[in-house]
């Protein structure tokens, strides 16, 4: 068990935040911080835009930042869960 | 073309194919249904309760593979709703509901018949929509279909506040003939490179066995599953939201594994050197303790759902996309290899499955043995349903040793002809559901085995049953009990039958069902239980209820011993465990 950061893209909609709040709960998983913001730097988001050819817009998606205390195996189990919400762009381990 | 959104949701609807919609009207749908009555192309079947409406789109679902749908008002309407959407996430089913919600303004002033269905479905949905206005309702639509019918099935929730469906405000529309969510590619094709992973762990197994689930129902991955085993001559077992999808009189079939699965298949599984899993997830009725579960197996695991694969049982071979896409790589990839397959690798394995069945299979002929004089055995109830039916019926379920007997003993031959709830277990799935079904299949045998328990937990739609002339068979497996309950208080809990039984305050069913308009018998002597049944399947035109009286004290066996057993350890009878 270790402490993660994990990071989130997701579309900037009503109630998509709430699920992912909502599958850590119901999962069972532990929330202990979370951070939200409209992404609005798109340049720095380069990596994103290629692996899942797409564009940005200002403001059109939201990147979350959670961090949670989970063993390797649960922590592959949660970012695949994440990413299954349809709302999700990716969710990925934040790289220290 | 200009239209208000109640007709926009109606021509939305028939732009994705539907034929019907399963609803129950009230105050924030009433737009909906002006516009309903307006049109006659689209079906409305008014069901007596908001979970039966769900339950029989699921049922229509579950036999048509299209998604089912269901109109319900807010609010009560909406809570109503909740159980039946929970039974399709759990069992992956393809539904749209429509919810109706108050108007846009009222939300959040705990409006009346206002609740947050988005909120309270969420955890339960594979997505769901707010209609923000009457433009959006062409496209939130089709996604909708897109997202409940592609990829892993399941659940989709749009809630409609009232205004935006209002009659008197004219809108452009376009219908979308195809939709693209940018975050939303559920995968089709496998990796190449696991199928060739995967084929060299097939040539190389003794001890193999095929372990096929609902997954490869959903995908119609039936006739890919039968060609990839004419090159295999695997062993197949299916789980109990598989059956139907590998032939179950096919010589290498050994019947269902699990909770209360077949001694063959819950040994051959215990004792694989290499189990192929398809569209199955390991659930905790098939793996029994996980950490005992098949210590020597090598596990390929097919799903389309990445998620699935590795959750509860590590696979050593990953292969993610369409159950059916995935299987066709594997066949092509195999049927270049087929002078490395040696059949006669195999064969002392086959052999030690056939010794397994010949020492502890269920007993198929019980029907025959089942005396005159002796009490009715309801695994010899299912027997003569089968025989009479041809193991041709579209057999519904509901949830209790009725559904695991119905499992057992009627055999299915064809997907999507085994409808009942697995995942969450609902009892009451197994009226409407038939009902779905039958409207799918108006000429084909519809059999709805249920038991007292369960029946009365939607025997309302009875009515529906009789407003739309749905011929349906009752089976009524009665043993005046909760009898799963009761044989888990008999095993475990040292027989104390703890709220299990009703003490003879069961209805008259044939009373009751009369009541309704429909036909009823009752059977409690052995003697009349063949020529009984054989009347009820001979009237076509009405539905028909058949209250047999059966053995309280029967139990359902085998039983994994739980908690702490492995597949291999198994009550064969009350007295006999291995
Ligand atoms: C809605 C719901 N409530 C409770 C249960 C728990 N439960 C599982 S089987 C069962 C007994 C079912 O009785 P019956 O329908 O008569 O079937 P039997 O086991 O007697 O064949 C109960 C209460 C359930 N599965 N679903
Ligand atoms: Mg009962």
């Amino acid at each position: 068990m270790m402490q993660r950061k994990l990071s989130v893209i997701l579309e900037n909609k009503p109630g998509a935040l709430a699920r992912i709040v909502g599958l850590f709960h119901q999962r069972g998983y532990n929330i202990e911080s979370l951070h939200v913001d409209p992404v609005k730097d798109v340049e720095n988001y380069k990596d994103i835009e290629e692996l899942l050819n797409i564009t940005l817009k200002e403001n059109e998606v939201s990147r979350l930042i959670i961090t949670t205390t989970v063993s390797d195996t649960l922590l592959r189990q949660i970012l695949r869960q994440i990413n299954k919400l349809i709302d999700v762009l990716i969710a990925q381990e934040e790289s220290k | 073309m200009k239209l208000p959104g109640n007709d926009i949701l109606i021509q939305s609807l028939l732009n994705e194919g539907v034929e019907y919609i399963f609803g129950y009207p009230g105050g924030a749908a009433l737009h909906i249904y002006d516009a309903i009555f307006n049109q006659n192309e689209i079906e409305h079947i008014l069901v007596r309760h908001e979970q039966g409406a769900t339950h029989a789109a699921d049922g229509y679902a579950r036999a048509t593979g299209k998604p089912g749908v269901v109109l319900v008002t807010s609010g009560p309407g909406a809570t109503n709703a909740i159980t039946g959407i929970a039974t399709a996430f759990m069992d992956s089913i393809p539904m749209v509901v429509l919810s109706g919600q108050v108007a846009t303004h009222l939300i959040g002033t705990d409006a009346f018949q206002e609740t947050d269905m988005i909120g309270i479905s969420r955890p339960i949905v594979k997505h769901s929509f707010t209609v923000e206005s009457a433009d959006k309702i062409s496209e939130v639509i089709k996604q909708a279909f897109f997202i409940a019918s592609s990829g892993r099935p399941g659940p989709v929730v749009i809630d409609i506040p009232k205004d935006t469906t209002a009659p008197d405000k004219l809108f452009d529309f376009v219908l979308p003939e195809s939709t693209n969510i940018r975050s939303y590619n559920p995968p089709i094709e496998p990796e190449i490179k696991q199928i060739k992973r995967a084929v060299d762990a097939i040539i190389d197994a003794e001890k193999p066995v095929i372990y096929a689930g609902g997954g490869s129902i959903n995908s119609n991955a039936s006739e890919e599953l039968i060609e990839l085993n004419k090159i295999l001559n695997f062993p197949v077992t299916n789980t109990l939201m598989g059956l139907g999808v590998y032939p179950a009189e096919d010589i290498r079939f050994m019947g269902m594994l699990g909770m209360h699965g077949t001694y063959q298949s819950n040994m051959a599984m215990h004792n694989a050197d290499l189990i192929i899993a398809i569209g199955a997830r390991f659930d905790d009725r098939i793996t029994n303790t996980p950490d005992l579960f098949a210590p020597h197996a090598k596990i390929i695991h097919f799903d389309v759902d990445q998620s699935s694969i590795s959750k509860i049982i590590e696979a050593n071979i990953a292969i993610t996309g369409q159950v059916k896409n995935s299987l066709k790589v594997l066949i092509d990839e195999l049927n270049k290899k087929t002078n490395m397959i040696e059949h006669s690798k195999i064969k002392p394995w086959l052999n030690q499955i056939d010794e397994w069945t010949d020492q502890h299979g269920l007993n198929h002929e019980l029907y025959k043995e089942n005396s005159d004089t002796s009490s009715i055995l309801p695994q010899a109830v299912v027997q003569h349903v089968y025989q009479i039916t041809n193991g041709e019926a579209f057999v519904t379920s509901d949830v209790g040793q009725h559904q695991m007997f119905a499992a057992q003993y009627y055999h299915f031959n064809k997907p999507r002809r085994w409808i009942n709830s697995g995942g969450l277990g609902t009892m009451g799935f197994g009226l409407p559901a038939a009902m779905g079904v039958k409207f799918a299949f108006p000429n084909d045998e519809v059999v709805c085995i249920t038991g007292e328990g369960s029946i009365q937990m939607c025997i309302q739609e009875l009515s529906t049953c009789k407003q739309y002339n749905l011929p349906i068979k009752i089976i009524n497996i009665n043993n005046e009990a909760l009898g799963m309950v009761k044989q888990w208080q008999d095993m475990n809990y040292g027989g104390r039958h703890s709220e299990s039984t009703y003490q003879s305050s069961l209805p008259n069913f044939v009373d009751l069902v009369e009541s309704y308009g429909h036909k009823a018998f009752k059977v409690e002597k052995n003697s009349d239980l063949k020529s009984t049944l054989e009347k009820a399947f001979s009237i076509k035109d009405e539905l028909v209820f058949v209250d047999v009286y059966v053995d309280p004290e029967e139990h359902v066996y085998p039983m994994l011993v739980a908690p702490n057993g492995s597949l291999k350890d198994m009550w064969l009878s009350k007295d006999k465990k291995v």
